[in-house]
């Protein structure tokens, strides 16, 4: 390192309360950290956004100001276009497969793919499956969604997803969902479990269809130039560290994932599982259009490994 | 130490007269340079500068500003007050009521204390002070009661305040927010009407007084505008940010098509004044950002609060410790940073006290309320005074007393759990 | 004499550009809007041009708001000064909003459109470089520079006022 002598205390910034089983991992993280370097490294968490939205931490971990961040995968697109793989949906047959993908080598290398953007991937964390929600309307099958305005994140492909399976994908911010749900200027939304009951979005829900078209996970990042600053032996260190984080992580999150399912269902939100073959169907022209080749090969490699 | 810096530079640099925002940004500089290479700080406050401004709820600033001005000069605001004046002109104040109340209705639907000081301070202030009020004291009376919007429902810090909580119900919020906003809403009038007497201001003459029926149905079509705003965000037509662009949309209509009392080109000088004003409280918010960002990062108000919470374990003396840091964070910081960082520090001390975690929040929302019209740092007395064309130093001493009038209801809902409690309770929320 | 015609025509252009930005600005989000009831698919990239006009507006907007003087400061100590002691602060503060405009706006703009460009980082919806997004900010600063310069250079006749 180049502070010498000096323990290293590494800057990760994340835009999750410290409720969230993200912010826990991090902390057990840090503990794991200090032990195993016998105090000579620790991280210094910045949780809730406070440090800044995902784009801009990634800005500032290039920018070199932040050393470490939780981002989800869909937001390191804008960065690293491999990234965009995550965002198609149905593309993993269950949560196995999911996570075979990411130990996998197809994993390691689209986390060492941010390298040349200065952002090298560390490791992974669940999050999870994103489904849908609705205010007021049953929705079981993709032709319910006719007509229906959904909220989706800000980017192009969660915005032909939507489209394509058949609702109206609607621009709102997170901030104003809650009240733009509440009002009726969307309909519905999509989300993880943990997200849908830590926004409370699910006071203002009465169905929640688990059809889990994306699992995109959380990339733990770091910056290439404080990676490249630690020694071989500190790297090892925060690499242990990572490794332990993302099993207990997983574990934390799937109670977190029961957990989270249980309440919405005692507030009254009937929870419903989805038939995803007709949902995989409603998709394929989706898949048809995909120009880039490096994505088509991904696709190919990842069903693949799936069939198994 | 960094906190020092940063202070001690940003003091200098008031009082010689920099801009307000420049002062930001120099006295950020000056501490980031202590741990941040040079080039990286600068890359970051330049990144800061941007990433404050680069959010859709902020649009509805410019939104409100030129739909404020189109209201003033296209006749809508001038039928609005002639109006208003029927209903209370006869009172003691009765304009600053007007306003008061405006304010109070049109900051809780719009959910954001900007647009509301915009919107009606746009046309309010120059109306206030065609009947002698003055318009540093009208400046005051917006600034002050666009802030009550922020505690009656639907608002969006205190969604923010829910996610920082992790736990309290948003439902419960809302309601709880009812009480407390119209317990300030009704101070603020008490207090302006104190003034008004105090400072011997006229009241209007009978003669200036339209008679009822006229006055209604001249301002049928300018009241449709609030029906249209307060109507389109309720049936979820559109968001409080998206009402912006339409309030545009129909003043523009009204005041160009129906009263015709603008022209086309009318609206280039309009459009002119509307950048200006953005310009100047946008400038603002992205440097508040920035120093908000550097707080954050030096972990300065972990180390503020630690060292003052050491201090006592007396329950009273603790929440009063909360309330006065709150105070002051408030005027250094904004609404949404504070919120999310001190959330996660006072909460849980607040719990160990038995305080429950919605009047916790009620209370920490109308503290840093206050921090909204608080120089230095305060977006809602920045807009305020561009709109009102008065310098921050003018404003400070009509708006001492409305400051008391808002720490007294502070006082109040922190004393009494019931002002937030009762109603959620009541309906079964809590 | 060239000089100020010139200022002047770059002056007269920046009002036109500014109130056309804002003029699109209202256009952009009520389309947003309309487009909610009569299309199928609401647009999706509104928000986005809706946020990066707000930027451009804003960072030309201030140095706009810089040349009318309109900024917000405190006034107090200074309208006490004796004439030759609030012209030298006069000055001072002109010296500080050039240090600004230069390291912040201009070194630290450029490094940010330098970074987003060489590493290419894109916009989520409308896939546009963010370099193209964030060269208003030494743009900025180049304007900031210019009309501070002219302060400067008008110090006393602005301190008689
Ligand atoms: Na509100
Ligand atoms: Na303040």
């Amino acid at each position: 390192s180049d502070l010498g002598n000096e323990a290293v205390s590494i800057r990760i910034a994340h835009g999750l309360d410290v409720q969230h089983p993200v912010h826990k991992s991090l902390e057990f993280m840090d503990e794991r950290l200090k032990t195993i370097s016998d105090g000579k490294m620790s991280l210094t968490i910045f949780p809730s956004g406070q440090l800044g939205s995902e784009r801009e931490i990634i800005e500032l971990i290039q920018i070199g100001t932040l050393g470490m961040t939780k981002v989800s995968a869909s937001s390191l697109e804008a960065f690293v276009p491999e990234m965009k793989i995550f965002s198609l949906p149905y593309l993993f047959n269950d949560h196995q497969h999911y996570w075979d993908v990411l130990t996998s080598p197809i994993g390691q290398s689209l986390l060492d793919s941010g390298v040349e953007y200065r952002v090298k991937g560390l490791g992974y964390f669940d999050a999870g499956s994103r489904s849908f929600y609705t205010t007021h309307k049953k929705v079981e099958a993709p032709s319910d969604l006719n007509g229906l305005k959904i909220r989706v994140m800000n980017s192009q492909s969660a915005v032909d997803m939507v489209n394509t399976i058949g609702g109206a994908a609607t621009p709102v911010s997170w901030g104003e969902l809650y009240t733009a749900l509440q009002q009726g200027i969307v309909q519905g939304a999509e989300n993880n479990p943990p997200s849908f009951y830590y926004s409370k979005h699910y006071e203002v829900s009465k169905y929640y269809l688990l059809d889990e078209h994306t699992s995109i996970p959380d990339v733990i990042v770091v910056g290439t130039h404080l990676w490249d600053s630690l020694s071989a032996q500190e790297q090892v260190w925060l690499k242990q560290a990572m490794d332990e984080a993302t099993d207990y992580q997983r574990k934390v999150w799937m109670e977190s994932t029961e957990m989270s399912l249980a309440k919405v269902k005692e507030a009254g939100v009937t929870v419903m599982k989805a038939d995803k073959a007709i949902f995989q169907d409603s998709v394929t022209s989706l898949y048809d259009s995909i120009t880039s080749e490096s994505i088509k090969r991904l696709v190919a490699d990842i069903k693949q490994m799936g069939e198994r | 130490m960094t906190s020092l810096i940063l202070f001690g530079v940003f003091a200098i640099l008031l009082l010689i007269n920099l801009p307000i925002a420049l002062a930001i940004i120099f006295a950020t500089l000056v501490s980031m340079l202590m741990t941040v290479d040079t080039l990286p700080a600068l890359t970051t406050i330049a990144q800061r500068l941007t990433a404050g401004i680069d959010s859709f709820a902020l649009l509805a600033i410019p939104y409100f500003i030129l739909s404020g001005y189109l209201m003033g000069q296209g006749g809508i605001a001038h039928r609005l007050i002639s109006f208003s004046k029927v209903l209370v002109g006869r009172l003691p104040g009765g304009l600053a009521i007007v306003n008061v109340i405006s304010c109070a209705l049109f900051g809780s639907i719009s959910g954001s204390a900007v647009a509301a000081t915009s919107a009606i301070g746009g046309f309010m202030i120059p109306a206030m002070e065609k009947e002698g009020y003055k318009k540093p004291f009208g400046t005051a009376v917006t600034v002050t009661a666009a802030t009550t919007g922020m505690l009656i429902p639907p608002s969006n810090i205190l969604i923010i305040y829910s996610l920082a909580s992790g736990g309290v119900s948003i439902a419960a919020l809302f309601i709880a927010g009812y009480l407390p906003g119209i317990l300030v809403t009704v101070s603020l009038i008490l207090a302006a009407v104190l003034y008004v007497k105090r400072n011997n201001i006229q009241t209007l003459s009978k003669e200036s007084i339209e008679p009822f029926f006229p006055a209604f149905f001249g301002a049928i079509p300018s009241l449709f505008l609030i029906f249209l705003i307060i109507g389109g965000i309720i049936g979820g037509i559109f968001t409080p940010t998206e009402a912006g662009a339409i309030a545009v949309l129909y003043s523009l209509i009204l005041s160009l098509v129906f009263y015709r009392q603008i022209t086309v080109k009318d609206l280039y000088p309009i459009l002119l004044k509307t950048v200006n004003t953005t310009a100047i409280v946008m400038l603002l918010i992205g440097a508040s950002s920035a120093m908000s960002w550097l707080m954050s990062y030096a972990s300065i108000p972990q180390t503020i609060s630690h060292m003052l919470l050491t201090l006592s374990e007396n329950p009273l003396l603790i929440l009063l410790i909360i309330n006065i840091t709150l105070l002051v964070v408030g005027t250094f910081m904004d609404m949404t940073p504070a919120v999310l960082i001190f959330t996660p520090i006072f909460l849980p001390v607040a719990e160990s006290l038995g305080i429950s975690p919605l009047h916790f929040g009620i209370m920490m929302i109308l503290n840093l309320s206050i921090g909204l019209c608080t120089p230095p740092v305060g977006s809602v007395l920045f807009v305020g005074c561009s709109i009102g064309k008065v310098s921050i130093s003018e404003v400070i001493k009509p708006i001492l007393p409305l400051y008391a009038a808002m720490f007294i209801a502070l006082v109040l809902v922190t004393m009494f759990p019931a002002i937030s409690e009762f109603l959620p309770r009541a309906f079964g929320l809590i | 004499m060239c000089l100020d015609a010139c200022i002047e025509k770059l002056d007269k252009f920046l009002r036109v550009f500014l109130a056309v930005m804002m003029a699109l600005l209202v256009v952009d989000v009520t389309w947003q809007v309309l487009t909610r009831f009569i299309l199928p698919q609401p647009s999706s990239f509104t928000e986005e041009v809706a946020r990066f006009l707000l930027i451009w507006v804003s960072l030309i907007g201030a140095a706009y708001a810089y040349r009318l003087n309109s900024h917000l400061g405190f006034d107090l100590l200074v309208k006490k000064l004796p004439v030759s002691e609030a012209l030298f602060y006069y000055r001072l503060c002109c010296l500080l909003v050039v240090i600004f405009a230069i390291s912040v706006l201009i070194i630290g703009g450029c490094n940010l459109v330098y970074l987003t460009w060489s590493l290419g980082q894109s916009s989520p919806v409308l896939n546009i470089p963010m370099a193209f997004i964030y060269s208003v900010v030494p743009f900025s600063g180049c304007l900031f520079t210019l009309y501070s310069g002219i302060f400067f250079k008008q110090a006393s006749n602005a301190i008689a006022e």
